[in-house]
């Protein structure tokens, strides 16, 4: 009886979102694939904060990278708060083409309020339809029991969850990954970079990258830093010495 | 046809709004010209012979002691509003006959209450209930059921009967203007007998066309339309309950048994819903009605279904079912072709499943929180495109055609987000025509290492409102942010007549 009720519980208290083999999304990164374990954890919720309020389009443009490479046919749900879409800006069709994506596949929600927000994106999840469901989220904190109903929801339909946030959250969550994601500089304009850092990873290991996203080929590559070093000294037999 | 006739309606309004009640005579009065006069008057006041029209002064130096309130026409609109949206419990086609009567068509609906007859008690006991003075009478023509209801004996006369209905009742009862009914009297014409058999063509000549017309629709020799207040629903159902029902459950599952019966006709005729309304009728006379729209056809009684939960829980408490619903209504009010399903090819699923989650979501957070992105056909930043719900707007949404323009022309990248309008920013350019070296937005000083452009958006030559030129640049500033601004106008237009020009930021790139 007692061993009956332990094995309900344990079946009960799984890890959200990490079931036994659960799909993964290749990121196309190696580096990134291996700390993940192949790759995004499909069915399941992840954290991306800007590293600042200013950073949120680069975070955004790393949510929609990710979504992008769910092949074949990608259904995405952009839910947010009315302030977000009057602060931030709505999203833009021709800029979502340029960046890859096709912006009659996106559906955009504006919620009121924040439980709006959170119901959305559970019936989102939950309904199967979808690819990939972005919630964005502004200021303030989200109670472990909500990060935990979308994983679950995520999990059910093993929809690709994101969490979009403003600013680096402090509170400790229950999400497969977290991820901090801002701009960072590029040496040729066009190819835009982000500094992606992975900062809590269900499955072990973190990391830091640099990444530079073509949107031709819709592709990160892992770039270096774009500081610039101190050119290598050569001889100048040209220069006369005076 | 029937005619119903509140002769107390604005008096009745403000005894209902009451708590006590009292035997003080009650006058309503209101301006007319110059003069205060009483409007209304209840039975008692008409007891001491105050009849609407006399002056205010000339009533209280009669009787001192009437109450006298001052008239209100919105709330005694809102409330034959109110009573019309109750009357549709007897039939769909219910016109407001302003300002104190209803006009019903009850014809081929009386049979459901088992007769006229049992109509019109259950008509009178429910309005006697509610403290209202009627009258009302059915007949064949909205002129007769009307004029009967006012002057005549009210009762229910039959299809044929008005010429002997009209016939002893005065000429103000054919609903001519005062002037005409003045100016037949004049010539003793004082009774509608008197002009049913003179020769039409003199009394047209004298008194114009108007009181043939009207004595014509009254007999029924010419038809007169009645326009309903609510346009008719192709698809009704409908249940009275013996019991009144309050719970939340019970009205989900007498949606569901209306749903399954409208299921049958939507089949028979090849359509499904885009808009579906629940009337429910409280027992009290108060109607509520909930709306929910669909983004493709629909039949199944359980997605109906699913629709007004999600509306429901929106309502929660503002359902208020008070002392319950005695009769729910469903009603579709937009059809349209439905082909029939094929199940089980790859990708119709998904798709279907998607509208259900749309339809889910526009029900409870509003159909235009959940939108698409449509492309429109202008080259202008924030008119190049517009969302739409996604509810109504489904199929093409031009992206096509606009990826092939763009391929064509090879548009310079636009950003991923666009602020909904440009935000002023300050900012120190090279002149005349050079990017921004350094920029203030939103309190935040941004240092551009790089930049693109400029590429110049005009509006279009023929329209005033297109504004300034301008020039947009996509520039990246120390940290990697990415923006997309652009200066309005030229240094060398502005130079003489409002310094420089402004700058804006319009969007921000990944």
């Amino acid at each position: 009886m007692i061993d009956q009720l332990h094995q309900r519980l344990q079946a009960l208290q799984r890890g959200p979102g990490i079931k036994g083999r659960p799909g993964t999304l290749p990121f196309g990164v190696p580096a990134i694939d291996t700390m993940l374990g192949g790759g995004f954890v499909l069915g399941a919720l992840h954290e991306i904060a800007a590293t600042g309020e200013t950073h949120l389009p680069a975070a955004i443009g790393f949510a929609l990278a990710v979504a992008k490479r769910a092949v074949p046919s990608l259904r995405l749900i952009w839910i947010s708060e009315d302030m977000a879409f009057a602060e931030s800006g709505a999203p833009h069709g021709s800029g979502l083409d340029a960046f890859g994506l096709a912006p009659e596949q996106l559906v955009t929600v504006s919620a009121a309020h924040r439980r709006d927000l959170l119901w959305a994106m559970e019936e989102a999840l939950r309904c199967g339809a979808t690819t990939a469901v972005i919630g964005e989220m502004r200021a303030g904190t989200i109670d472990g029991v909500a990060i935990r109903r979308l994983s679950l929801a995520a999990a059910e339909s093993g929809t690709l969850a994101f969490l979009l946030r403003t600013k680096p959250p402090g509170d400790a969550s229950t999400a497969a990954t977290r991820w901090l994601v801002g701009a960072a500089p590029s040496i040729v304009t066009g190819a835009s970079r982000l500094a992606a850092q992975l900062v809590r990873n269900r499955r072990g290991p973190t990391g830091a990258w640099i990444l530079e996203w073509s949107g031709s080929d819709g592709q990160f590559i892992l770039a270096t830093h774009a500081q610039p070093l101190a050119a290598p000294t050569l001889d100048r037999p040209h220069r006369q010495v005076a | 046809m029937l005619s119903l006739w509140l002769r107390r309606l604005s008096t009745d309004r403000i005894v209902r709004s009451r708590k006590h009640e009292t035997s003080v005579p009650l006058v309503v009065t209101g301006k007319r010209g110059n003069v205060e006069v009483l409007t209304a008057t209840d039975d008692a006041a008409r007891r001491l012979g105050l009849t609407s029209g006399l002056a205010l002064a000339q009533a209280r130096a009669m009787h001192p002691g009437i109450d006298v309130v001052a008239e209100n026409i919105e709330a005694d609109a809102a409330l034959l509003d109110s009573i019309a949206d109750w009357s549709l419990r007897y039939t769909p086609l219910v016109a407001c006959d302003i300002p104190d009567g209803l006009l019903l068509d009850v014809s081929g609906c009386a049979h459901l209450y088992g007769g006229e007859r049992e109509l019109i008690a259950d008509l009178s006991s429910r309005l006697e209930k509610s403290g209202f003075a009627y009258s009302l009478a059915i007949a064949g023509t909205i002129g007769a059921a009307w004029a009967a209801a006012r002057y005549g004996e009210p009762a229910n006369y039959a299809c044929g009967e008005e010429r002997n209905v009209l016939t002893p009742l005065p000429l103000s009862a054919l609903r001519l203007p005062p002037a005409a009914v003045a100016s037949l009297a004049r010539v003793g014409l004082k009774r509608i007998g008197d002009i049913v058999d003179l020769p039409r063509a003199p009394l047209t000549a004298r008194f114009g066309p108007d009181v043939l017309r009207q004595l014509d629709r009254a007999l029924g020799h010419e038809h007169e339309p009645l326009t309903p207040r609510l346009p008719v629903a192709r698809y009704v159902a409908e249940q009275r309950f013996p019991e009144p029902i309050g719970r939340e459950e019970d009205v989900l599952a007498i949606t569901v048994r209306l749903a399954r019966r409208l299921q049958s006709a939507l089949e028979r005729r090849g359509d499904g819903i885009r808009r579906i309304e629940l009337s429910l009728f409280r027992t009290d006379g108060v109607v509520r009605r909930i709306a929910a729209g669909t983004s493709r056809p629909l039949r199944d009684p359980e997605e109906i279904r699913a629709l007004f939960v999600e509306r429901l829980a929106v309502l929660a408490d503002a359902l208020d079912p008070g002392f319950g619903f005695d009769m729910a209504r469903l009603s579709v009010l937009i059809a349209e072709p439905c082909p029939p399903e094929q199940i089980g090819i790859a990708g119709g699923e998904d798709t279907a499943e998607l509208c259900r989650l749309i339809d889910r979501l526009s029900a409870r957070l509003g159909p235009r929180r959940v939108r698409r992105l449509v492309a429109q056909d202008s080259h202008i930043p924030e008119l190049a495109e517009t969302a739409l719900p996604a509810q109504t707007f489904n199929d093409d949404t031009g992206w096509s055609t606009f990826r092939r323009y763009r391929k064509e022309i090879d548009l310079p990248p636009r950003p991923l987000r666009l602020l909904a309008r440009p935000e002023p920013i300050e900012a120190v350019a090279e002149v005349p025509d050079g990017p921004p070296l350094r920029f203030r937005w939103r309190c935040t000083l941004h240092e551009v290492v790089a930049a693109e452009g400029p590429e110049r958006i005009e509006g279009a030559w023929w329209s005033e409102h297109g504004g300034p030129a301008r020039d947009y640049f996509r520039v990246e500033d120390k940290s990697g942010l990415r923006f997309w601004l652009f200066r309005a106008g030229l240094y060398r237009d502005r130079a003489n007549v409002s310094g420089t020009p402004a700058w804006f930021l319009h969007g921000t790139f990944a």
